[in-house]
């Protein structure tokens, strides 16, 4: 006995060592599946590392115009030195210096327009007049210290291609809202998106060095994937303390007027805190990190594993016959009640072994964190309590009261049969006759509210990040042919921007053209002489004497010397940042992947109006984020409803082996399927979308219930029995055990249900209804022998 | 010619009477009087000849074409020569169209160019409250030949243009200057086109009020 208890501290101190190191995350990438398709991987992809998950959106408000353009220059400089950002954009372009030099520089390889038409006399003549017919204007300024080096407006041609057509507004040389007092900024963060340690990093370095402002009166709002994630995951953290918090005083009451003693409390608690760390433990050790959701959910174990101690504790009280031996107690709970219990961890196993094998890292936790706890719970139950309290609690409390008025409920339960036998049939016409209640979405996971949501929409406006709707994936083995692609894509994309179909996209070739089209480019550069002789014939009669056109000669012919641009030989330039953000990197067996984000016209984007543009573009993708992630959440309920279904069969399959009898095994399945049911049909009734987690509460309803209705079984058909107890006594511990149990349940779900957190709202609406209907059915529809009375 | 000099002439004359000068115009004739004026002619066609100085360059560039507006936000301008060209404003959107190709974006992401589009929209459909929030404004002479300077509120902006210099008889704009900081300057002289019937009895019911 004593080695138990060595065994199972160990057991507790290495689960606590791994529970303590554990990477914990709260970002939805853990609910999307694991072998995806190839739309779905570009997808994930983007949403554990793309830039979009990286945008931080920032807003200033409060004070002056003035103030608020002063503060977001001079933050923004603070921002850009702490090294956590890859950039800050707020409309001050003295930052671009550095990048518009080397565009400069590059001029010839970069530009749309050079070909070899354009370096022919005529070519030089137009290029020249219609860049100098920019000069005299404000748009001039820019041209005309450059005008000798850059006569056919390369660089207005750069311009032009790189220029957002949904750009912010400028006031005060800063980006600000259109119809809001608020400047505007958008910051990427270095760390991924999925990195929240590191997100959160970034977050309070703005709020930190905002500081100096936010003493001016001036406010700071935040808003942005990550930051939805950062906020995510404190969220869950506190209410998971506020609920541990609640729920544990909760049962702390229940538990001291139920045994009236301090130590059997203490006692009580064993498996729920050990099935929960070792829950923790074996979740981190085979997945590498532990998401929020499993461990909100680890909380709700504390509903079944309570009830192993209770069971115990109550079941294996010794009747109070002086001559009984030490240990009496817990040798007949053993006998007695533990096979019932044991069958009721194999049912309970089987529903939630069904999620391990999940597709989907999220599920597949939730299932290995149930299966992990729910076994370290029963084995401290079985193994441990037994050493610790070898004659079960003590003390009584209010057990007597609650035992008996439980048998009088108990013996009055079955006569409610048919009435409840109608409700049941009621729910089941109901919800043939409803539509389907299962169309909960991926956003229903997320706690994050209506208000965030539309701060978030009003900054992507200021700031004309409009939220990536559709991508255009491509492929290839290297890098060369990649771009080739997106070049090809690029220009049947114009056809659809020219028609007014797209308002614009995001291309990387505009920085960095494929190699081909670099060479053809500076292929059609002139030479010194030939170039002299075709710009003296261009500048007769023209705005700028040849002669004054040396520097232009000069550039040209370095130009023609000038290296292929690669993505390696951006590295430490300014341009590097933006092309990663639209061209990722081959690595081992995954291909050189361009990504093009569109920007819809007014009438939104028509998908199948791209696929047929880009037909022929080899391994083209239309990749529609919303219709995707969609597709995603279906195919993620569809799997876990069929694991359900086979987890709910396999518990069928396991009652009736134990059971051995048709009629016993109905009488167990039907409490749980009409509690299964009427649930089931009052949310579908009450117009809630159910979803995942939905799923996994009646999983937790099934789970409970067949051990309620296990144990009516148990009582009805007198199993086990033994001359020592009285009977009466015996069966008034086991109801007063069950109606216990079933409190504890019924409370610590019900503070889940009045939880803000989604997730663990849809698990404890369910669960606590669920669970006390199962024990009323129990009590109602599981009959004795077939001679009846019971 | 004539009339260019003249324009050149007024508006030296406005600049040497400085703010003496604006305040004297503005008890005679003010902003709101005039932006009233304005604002009776709803829409309007014009041609124009622009002439550009442009210290980098050899010679003056110059550029015709065709204006046109229709109050509250619209501003289409087409180069006819040397080259075609049309910059076409609808609200916040700025389109430029050369050749085959074609570039939208929204005017107030391009402060620089706000003010010089701001500054002839504004002044043609006679919108005040856009004209006041952009620009210090005087306004000299009379109802029967005025002149509006325009100098950007914002330094930033002022770096880019330093004074924009329009001028009209009744509702109807006859030139528009732009001075850039370094002395660069276009003269834009316009020629309204056979008005269509209500242009004229609109500005004289502007008149006469």
């Amino acid at each position: 006995m004593a080695r138990a208890l060595v065994v199972w501290l160990l057991a507790l101190l290495a689960a606590a060592f791994v529970t303590v190191r554990s990477n914990y995350v709260a970002d939805l990438s853990a609910f999307l599946p694991s072998a995806p398709s190839a739309e779905q991987a570009v997808l994930l992809d983007q949403l554990r590392s793309g830039v979009a998950a990286r945008l931080v959106l920032i807003g200033i408000e409060g004070g002056t115009p003035a103030a608020r353009s002063a503060a977001s220059l001079e933050w923004a400089r603070t921002l850009r030195k702490s090294g956590l950002f890859e950039s800050i954009n707020n409309g001050d372009n003295s930052q671009y210096e550095a990048l518009g030099a080397f565009l400069f520089e590059h001029r010839y390889l970069l530009s749309p327009a050079v070909d070899a038409q354009r370096f022919s006399a005529d070519g030089l003549r137009s290029a020249i007049d219609e860049t100098v017919s920019l000069l005299g204007s404000p748009a001039g300024a820019m041209i005309k210290p450059v005008l000798l080096r850059d006569p056919t407006g390369e660089t207005v041609r750069m311009a032009e291609a790189m220029l957002p057509a949904r750009a912010p507004r400028t006031e005060g040389g800063v980006w600000v809202a259109r119809n809001a007092d608020r400047a505007v900024l958008l910051a990427t963060t270095r760390a991924d998106g999925s990195d929240l340690d590191g997100q959160q990093h970034a977050l309070e370095q703005l709020r930190s060095t905002f500081a100096p402002y936010a003493a001016q009166g001036l406010k700071l709002i935040v808003s942005g994937a990550g930051t939805f994630a950062v906020a995510s995951r404190a969220q869950i953290k506190h209410e998971v303390e506020r609920l541990a918090i609640a729920g544990s005083a909760a049962i702390v009451l229940l538990m001291w007027l139920a045994f009236g003693s301090l130590r059997a409390l203490a006692i009580a608690v064993l498996p729920v805190g050990t099935g929960v760390l070792a829950g923790i433990a074996v979740v981190s050790l085979s997945f590498g990190q532990v998401h929020g959701i499993t461990l909100g959910f680890g909380t709700t174990l504390i509903g079944e594993a309570v009830d192993y101690a209770i069971y115990y504790l109550i079941q294996a009280h010794a009747p109070s016959t002086a001559s009984s031996q030490r240990g009496t107690g817990s040798r007949r709970w053993i006998a007695r009640n533990w096979p019932t219990v044991r069958l009721g961890l194999w049912t309970s196993l089987c529903g939630f072994v069904a999620l391990v094998f999940s597709g989907f890292p999220g599920l597949a936790q939730l299932g290995v964190f149930s299966v992990a706890g729910l076994i370290a719970a029963a084995l401290t139950t079985r193994y441990v309590l037994p050493v610790l309290a070898p004659d079960g609690a003590p003390g009584l409390g209010l057990r007597r009261q609650l035992g008996a008025f439980t048998g009088r409920a108990a013996a009055l339960a079955p006569r409610l049969r048919w009435p409840l036998w109608l409700l049941a049939l009621a729910a089941l016409v109901l919800l043939l006759w409803l539509p389907s209640p299962w169309r909960g979405d991926l956003a229903s996971l997320s706690p994050i509210g209506a208000d965030a949501l539309k701060l978030d929409a009003q900054l992507r406006s200021d700031v004309g990040a409009t939220e990536a709707g559709t991508l255009i994936a491509l492929s290839a083995a290297d890098e060369a042919s990649v771009l080739a692609l997106a070049e090809q894509a690029g220009a049947r994309l114009d056809r659809l921007v020219a028609e007014g179909v797209l308002e614009g996209y995001d291309t990387p070739v505009r920085l960095l053209p494929s190699p081909a089209t670099q060479a053809t480019r500076r292929a059609a550069l002139p030479d010194a002489a030939e170039l002299r002789g075709r710009v003296a014939q261009a500048a007769v009669d023209g705005p700028i004497k040849a002669e004054r056109l040396a520097p232009f000669i000069a550039d040209v012919q370095a130009a023609r010397s000038q290296p292929t641009l690669t993505r390696a030989s951006l590295q430490g330039t300014p341009l590097a940042t933006a092309v990663d953000a639209m061209l990722v990197a081959g690595r081992d067996s995954k291909p050189w992947r361009v990504l093009l984000s569109l920007q819809a016209g007014e009438r939104g984007i028509d998908a199948e109006r791209l696929r047929v543009a880009l037909a022929g573009v080899p391994g083209a993708q239309v990749v529609q984020i919303g219709t995707e992630l969609g597709a995603l959440y279906s195919r993620y309920l569809r799997e876990a409803m069929w694991q359900a279904g086979l987890g709910a069969l396999a518990v069928c399959i396991l009652l009736g082996v134990y059971l051995r009898s048709w009629r016993r095994l109905l009488g167990v399945a039907q409490p749980i399927a009409a509690a299964v049911l009427i649930v089931l049909a009052a949310l579908a009734l009450h117009g809630a979308a159910l979803g995942i987690l939905h799923l996994v509460g009646f999983l937790l309803v099934v789970a409970i219930g067949s051990n309620y209705a296990l144990f009516f079984d148990q009582l009805r058909h007198g199993v086990g029995r033994d001359s020592v107890a009285g009977d009466g006594s015996s069966d008034s511990d086991t109801l007063a055990s069950l109606a216990l149990a079933n409190l504890t349940i019924v409370i610590s779900f019900a503070l889940l249900a009045i939880s803000s957190i989604p997730a663990l709202y849809a698990i404890g609406q369910v669960v606590a209804p669920g669970t006390l209907l199962s024990l009323v059915l129990s009590a109602a529809f599981v009959r004795g022998p077939a001679r009846g009375a019971v | 010619m004539n009339m260019l000099r003249r324009a050149l002439l007024s508006g030296a004359a406005a600049a040497l009477m400085g703010l003496g000068g604006t305040a004297w115009a503005a008890a005679a004739f003010d902003l709101a009087q005039l932006t009233q004026l304005l604002a009776s002619k709803r829409s309007g066609e014009a041609t124009f000849v622009e002439k550009r100085e442009v210290s980098v360059l050899d010679r003056t560039l110059m550029t015709s074409g065709r204006l046109s507006f229709e109050a509250p936000d619209t501003f289409v301008r087409e180069n006819l020569k040397p080259q075609r060209e049309r910059v076409a404003v609808v609200g916040n959107m700025v389109t430029m169209s050369r050749g085959d190709r074609s570039r939208t974006v929204a005017l107030d992401s391009v402060p620089e160019a706000s003010v010089i589009i701001e500054a002839i929209r504004g002044t043609l459909t006679g919108n005040r409250e856009s004209l006041q929030k952009l620009f210090e404004t005087g306004v000299s002479g009379s109802a029967e030949r005025w002149s509006l300077e325009l100098v950007p509120r914002d330094a930033r902006l002022r770096a880019q243009v330093a004074t924009v210099r329009v001028s009209g008889r009744q509702a109807e704009v006859r030139e528009m200057q732009v001075v850039m900081p370094d002395g660069d300057r276009s003269t834009m002289t316009i020629e309204p086109v056979a008005a269509k019937s209500a242009g004229p009895a609109a500005a004289g019911s502007g008149a006469a009020r």
